[in-house]
């Protein structure tokens, strides 16, 4: 077949402007004949051209190949055949792959673009506030910059980062041979990168410039790239509730024999409550977009003061979403953590369920916190204690972490490789970003210090401190497995410290900063906060120059890195039990799973063996 | 419950994941179904944002609801309300013919879903022309035919559901023992119809003022 109508990015360069086309000029057609003046409106027209394009790529990739078929009974040969689960050349990265192996690696390239891209954005603007005054870039482009860096980080990086770590590991870790839906596994991908696209090219018309809250009337009134802002938001989150619902049903059901709750890792734990809490509060932040954008292309009043509209709802109904949000960007970050530092450490995990339920527990409080970053807005003055205590609430059980983390390295013989740097950096950190949380969380002192340079380095503490340090970790530690060859020793320690230093020198002094009353979100500022300013956009300079060491360890180590062998690390747990790269369906026989899995120091004690008689018998011809 | 993945049919011996028989889980639901529940979960949420700014709107901020000068037609969407509520049962039985292999009057029952579920659209498009304001004239407005609409936007995706369920029931797909599609579409247009009960009660009979 032609390779313009098989399922790929080739079919995707006709379909998307087709569908496109098609939409547009049937929403022309529909307003002529209406008769609304004038015919042809440039917000409506981006709109629905973008909704209607997302479809047509949707399409063109081959995300309904099945699907449409099979929902009116036609036949589904793809359902059986296997052909697209796996990668046989790094083509099949390109399409539309079923396979969790392929879709997880698809999505830590695609974040880790993100990633870059948000970066570079973040040292354009520290460029421009290394001194006061108008240098580089326009007041208009500098809040552009911002609000696209602090987007593309929570929605394109560090949200859909754990799914893609965790869609690789995840199935292994259960002894599963894929995700539940595998399919719909593939959907939530490919939707990843549209979001980025669409985010990036708002810089066409516009560039939004409201943040990444993008509170009305800034967003209600903003340039036209506010609308592709609120349509990217909707599809990167379509994107992480389909994953969580896989994650969900797959950690659910396709548990390998013998694997009970408490026998399951804690990243799955950890993976577990962020999808729940993925499920339960991303719809908020879709719900809260939808009111924005009626208000933006078809002039409702749900923001406009003078029609009864009403802006705090709108704070509300994001907070609602984007609190829980920074759970979501942590939890499986600590779950990542946990394993790492058991394995490192060559002991137990101290606090097994402790750390387990804390998770679920974080999930749970996580939902009742959100008005603590409203305290200055003018909210109902009430929620004020509540929220103040609910938010200190929450300390305890990320405490338990932490003190089971500590507990764990305790006494361990520890082996300091650049996975285990990350996470004992990480819990350095982090303690510091938790703690100026407990700060914050007392409203005297919000009042103090809100929208300042203080809030800014809070949560670049949690999570570039937090959530980027365990991102790190993860990928040193599962490198290995996923290429088969070990990533450089000597350039991730570079990398470790040069971030570690870095991103200290870049954050801490912003507590200086905010404390003398230095605003966020600003082009430009008082000469006396020069010093600081120039010390930060340096560290920002050298802190994103430490990332090559990264980026070329990550490539040349994938072709010249020496041989890693199936378990590098002495690791318990499945998915060291399986070749490095894994089998194409991932466990040849299926697993059993006989005790816990961390039962270092304990001798001859497993997590899992394979039965000794193979499970799988001769294929039998499928009838359907 | 096990979960058996079929082995794949073909010519390499190894070629498809191993059988496997999974760990049995707490939930008596299969794979599929314990997907829609989870995801219906995500769409209680998605409605609780709309429901969250009309709560506010009405109690904190205290905007009256209807708008002054405005009325809302309790009465006449009662009628609604009746169809949509006797569509969830005309669904139910569907389920309950087939498993009696009574495979004719499900199709005509499942057509008379449909059919309940477009006249209830119909009904509600009906008074969207003649309620007297529009989306754009005030908030209260605004997160009225957002809620409305975004139910009504559930309803024709679950219209969709079910024609898709009709086909395939008309093609032979569905019996005793394989009905999961029908099931999990029975269960989001339930869904479909609990949510219009809370709509209906929180929008429509507890205006501001009683009359």
């Amino acid at each position: 077949m032609n390779v313009f109508l098989r399922p790929n990015l080739a079919r995707c360069l006709w379909v998307t402007p087709l569908t496109s086309l098609i939409f547009m000029s049937l929403t022309l057609a529909i307003r002529h004949w209406v008769g609304m003046t004038p015919i042809f409106d440039s917000q409506q027209m981006l709109t629905i051209g973008y909704i209607a394009g997302i479809f047509g790529f949707l399409i063109g990739i081959g995300a309904f190949d099945t699907w449409f078929p099979w929902m009116i009974g036609g036949p589904t040969p793809l359902h059986e055949d296997h052909s697209q689960h796996g990668a046989y050349s790094w083509r099949d990265y390109f399409r539309f792959n079923t396979d969790h192996k392929v879709i997880g690696l698809q999505y830590v390239a695609t974040t880790f673009i993100a990633f870059f891209v948000g970066g570079m954005f973040a040292e354009i603007f520290r460029a421009e506030l290394a001194h006061p005054g108008q240098d580089f870039i326009s007041t208009q482009q500098y809040n552009g910059f911002m609000s696209q860096h602090g987007t593309l980080m929570i929605f394109t990086f560090l949200v859909p980062i754990f799914a893609g770590l965790g869609n690789f590991v995840i199935p292994l870790m259960l002894g599963a041979p894929d995700m539940a839906f595998p399919r719909l596994n593939a959907l939530s991908f490919w939707l990843l990168p549209l979001a980025l696209l669409i985010f990036l090219s708002s810089f066409l018309v516009g560039s939004f410039e409201a943040g990444w809250t993008g509170y009305p009337p800034f967003s209600t009134e903003g340039p036209m790239g506010e609308t592709l802002f609120e349509l990217g938001i909707q599809i990167a989150g379509a994107s992480s509730i389909a994953t969580a619902v896989n994650f969900l049903v797959t950690i659910i059901t396709m548990r390998a024999p013998g694997m009970t709750m408490f026998r399951m890792p804690l990243l799955v734990w950890a993976n577990l409550a962020t999808s729940a809490l993925v499920v339960a509060a991303t719809p908020f932040i879709a719900g809260a977009q939808f009111m924005t954008m009626f208000d933006r292309v078809i002039g409702t009043a749900f923001f406009v003061p003078s029609l009864g509209g009403n802006p705090l709802a709108y704070q509300h109904v994001f907070w609602f979403y984007s609190h829980p949000a920074v759970y979501i960007m942590i939890l499986p970050g600590f779950g990542i953590i946990s394993e790492v530092l058991s394995v490192m450490s060559r002991k137990p995990i101290f606090g097994y369920r402790a750390i387990a339920f804390s998770s679920a527990g974080i999930a749970v409080l996580g939902f009742s916190v959100w008005a603590h970053h409203m305290f200055a807005s003018g909210m109902e003055p009430w929620l004020r204690v509540p929220m103040m205590i609910s938010t200190m609430l929450i300390a305890i059980p990320t405490g338990i972490k932490i003190f089971s983390w500590l507990g764990t390295i305790w006494e361990g013989v520890l082996q300091m490789n650049t996975a285990m740097l990350f996470a004992t950096g990480f819990i350095f950190t982090f303690v510091i970003g938790g703690v100026t949380g407990i700060w914050l969380a007392s409203v005297p002192f919000t009042y103090h210090v809100h929208d300042t340079y203080f809030v800014v380095a809070h949560f670049h503490y949690v999570l570039f401190g937090g959530s980027v340090m365990t991102v790190f970790a993860g990928v040193y530690f599962w490198y290995p497995k996923v290429f088969g060859r070990m990533l450089n020793e000597r350039l991730g320690k570079l990398h470790f410290w040069s971030t570690m230093v870095f991103s200290n020198a870049t954050f801490f002094p912003m507590h200086w900063l905010g404390l003398e009353g230095m605003p966020r979100r600003v082009a430009d500022y008082d000469p006396a906060f020069e010093n600081w300013n120039t010390f930060i956009s340096i560290s920002a300079f050298c802190l994103g120059a430490g990332m090559l060491f990264f980026v070329y360890n990550v490539i040349h180590s994938a072709r010249y890195g020496k041989i890693a062998g199936d378990n590098p690390w002495g690791g318990m747990t499945l998915e060291w039990m399986v070749s490095s790269p894994p089998p194409i369906f991932n466990f040849e026989i299926p697993p059993r799973v006989i005790g816990g899995p961390y039962r270092y120091g304990e001798p001859g004690a497993k997590h899992a063996i394979f039965p000794e008689e193979p499970a799988t018998t001769k294929p039998e011809p499928a009838h359907v | 419950m096990s979960v058996h993945v079929e082995p794949a049919h073909g010519e390499h011996e190894h070629h498809g994941p191993a059988k496997y028989t999974y760990q049995p889980n707490p939930f008596k639901f299969d794979p599929t179904t314990l997907g829609l529940i989870i995801f219906l979960t995500s769409e209680i949420a998605l409605f609780g944002a709309f429901f969250l700014y009309y709560g506010h709107t009405r109690l904190v901020k205290g905007l009256e609801w209807p708008q002054p000068g405005f009325e809302i037609p309790a009465d006449a969407t009662s009628f609604n309300t009746a169809i949509l509520i006797a569509s969830s049962f005309t669904c139910e039985m569907v389920l309950l013919l087939l498993v009696r292999n009574m495979r004719r009057a499900a199709i005509a029952w499942m057509v008379l879903t449909i059919l309940l579920g477009s006249a209830f659209l119909g009904l509600q498009a009906r008074e969207y022309i003649e309620i007297g304001f529009t989306p754009q004239t005030n908030s209260m407005g605004s997160i009225f035919f957002s809620l409305t609409g975004l139910h009504g936007a559930h309803v024709f995706i679950g219209i969709n559901l079910l024609i898709y369920c009709l086909i395939r029931l008309m093609r032979g797909h569905f019996s005793k023992d394989g009905m999961v599609g029908l099931v999990i579409t029975s269960i989001y247009w339930h869904f479909v119809d609990v949510v219009w009960i809370i709509l209906y009660t929180l929008v429509y009979l507890l205006p501001t003022h009683v009359t």
